[in-house]
């Protein structure tokens, strides 16, 4: 019971996201994570102006709480 | 029949053998009581000893399977692999502690010179992303073997001693030291595909003032990038990305001080900052101070140059746990790059003047973070 791990601290699903961002309108655009991103990579075209948009952030959240 | 004459001759209610058996109880946890907790504490001991081993192996495979599947090892490298894990770095002697944090960075810089060099040998596609991602799993599987190895020496040594006391201590402390590796084995996932890991939020932060700015290499695996803001000169530094680095900060920051001739008015390091039960993951704080963990070389290195420039030191910490700390950043950490912007544009313009200089460090493992 003692060498149990809290239950908060198991595995909980979470899905990886990157955030592309326009350095020109600041649109932000979220994706799921490919292997080979990394902050400050070049993304895909910004969806209002046609900018290339660059990776920002790259980060977890759980399944529940982006729905 | 002769029971049957015994309670003739003693006549024994329900009321005194219930008494009868408590105290014999009583005088039975009082003589035995130790032992029975002890065999207890070893029961536990052992099942949280196999967890860890389980652990430990998986962590090795993981960094077995990365070296073979990405890196293209040449052959088996699981001997070496395991040679690795029970490589030592001996510490110098401190009973004459003149000049012992330089002692220090010599022998750390060989030991992880030469988990690099071999690392590199061992690959047959060595870029520097597969090569940092590999050392990375390496040390998390040597981290884990080596708690295994600990856990595992006081179990034995409690048990071949009989020693109540030895196997009480590590039955308490051993939910944390489980909490420990399964962060560590968590960490496993992250490294194998290049997500930035909670530790990155510093350098995620710096990163946003070094885009498109021209870097060069200023100490080992380690980045500046000059840039302005409000009329000041910004000295950036952070580790080389996106390779899994934490880079030589202390050595960076020195150069700019002492080999560039730079006399900036304030050093602000970002970093993330282990936070205390009930405190939110994601919160920022601000301080003064080197803003640097790691076994203390780079802090010394900091202070020391600070300290002889008059330079003042200030931190700007983004708090979480150790487990979100080496595991894929969390939203409430990389949302909290944002705020930590804020914070330092409004420390530099308190803090410093138009035409200063001033030095911004971002610290940490920079994995999946390039600039």
């Amino acid at each position: 019971m003692m060498s149990s791990v809290p239950a908060s601290d198991k595995k909980s699903k979470l899905l990886v996201y990157a955030i592309e961002e326009c350095p020109i309108d600041g649109q932000k655009t979220k994706r799921a994570f490919q292997v080979g991103d990394y902050v400050t990579k070049e993304g895909g075209k910004c969806t209002k102006c046609g900018n290339p948009t660059r990776v920002t952030l790259v980060y977890a959240e759980s399944s529940k709480a982006s729905g | 029949m002769l029971s049957g004459i015994a309670l003739q001759a003693f006549p024994i209610d329900s009321n005194t053998l219930i008494t009868l058996l408590w105290v014999a109880s009583f005088v039975a946890f009082f003589f035995y009581g130790a032992r029975l907790q002890t065999y207890n504490a070893l029961r536990e001991i052992g099942s949280g000893l196999n967890k860890l081993k389980v652990m430990k192996d998986k962590a090795r495979k993981e960094a077995i399977d990365y070296m073979v599947n990405v890196g293209k090892a040449s052959g088996d490298p699981a001997q070496r692999v395991d040679q690795f894990l029970d490589y030592v770095t001996i510490m110098p002697v401190d009973i004459d502690p003149a000049g012992l944090v330089n002692k220090i960075d010599h022998v750390v810089t060989t030991s992880n010179d030469r988990i690099r060099a071999e690392v590199t040998t061992l690959l047959t596609q060595p870029s520097p992303v597969t090569v940092s991602i590999s050392e990375n799993l390496l040390e998390v599987a040597s981290a884990l073997n080596i708690i295994h190895k600990i856990v595992r020496h006081y179990y034995l040594l409690g048990k071949k001693t009989n020693s109540y006391f030895t196997l009480i201590q590590l039955q308490m402390l051993l939910p944390l030291i489980l909490q420990e590796a399964d962060a560590l084995l968590n960490a496993v996932d992250s490294f194998k595909v290049g997500q930035p890991v909670g530790d990155g939020i510093g350098p995620v932060t710096v990163s946003r003032y070094m885009v498109g700015k021209e870097k060069r290499v200023i100490a080992k695996d380690t980045v500046l990038a000059i840039t302005e803001y409000k009329g000041r000169k910004l000295y950036v530094v952070k580790a080389d990305g996106p390779m899994g680095y934490v880079g030589q900060p202390g050595v960076a920051i020195k150069k700019v001080i002492e080999e560039m001739g730079v006399k900036p008015s304030a050093i602000i390091m970002i970093d993330a900052a282990l936070k205390l039960e009930g405190e939110k993951t994601g919160e920022v704080a601000e301080g003064v101070g080197a803003a640097i963990g790691g076994i203390g070389v780079e802090k010394f290195q900091i202070e020391e140059v600070a300290t002889a420039n008059k330079v003042p030191l200030y931190a700007i910490l983004v708090k979480q746990s150790i487990l979100e700390a080496i595991t894929v950043m969390r939203k409430e950490i990389a949302e909290a790059s944002d705020k930590v912007v804020q914070v330092l544009n409004r420390v530099i313009e308190e803090k410093t003047k138009e035409g200063d200089d001033v030095l911004v460090a971002g610290i940490g493992n920079t994995l999946g973070v390039a600039q």
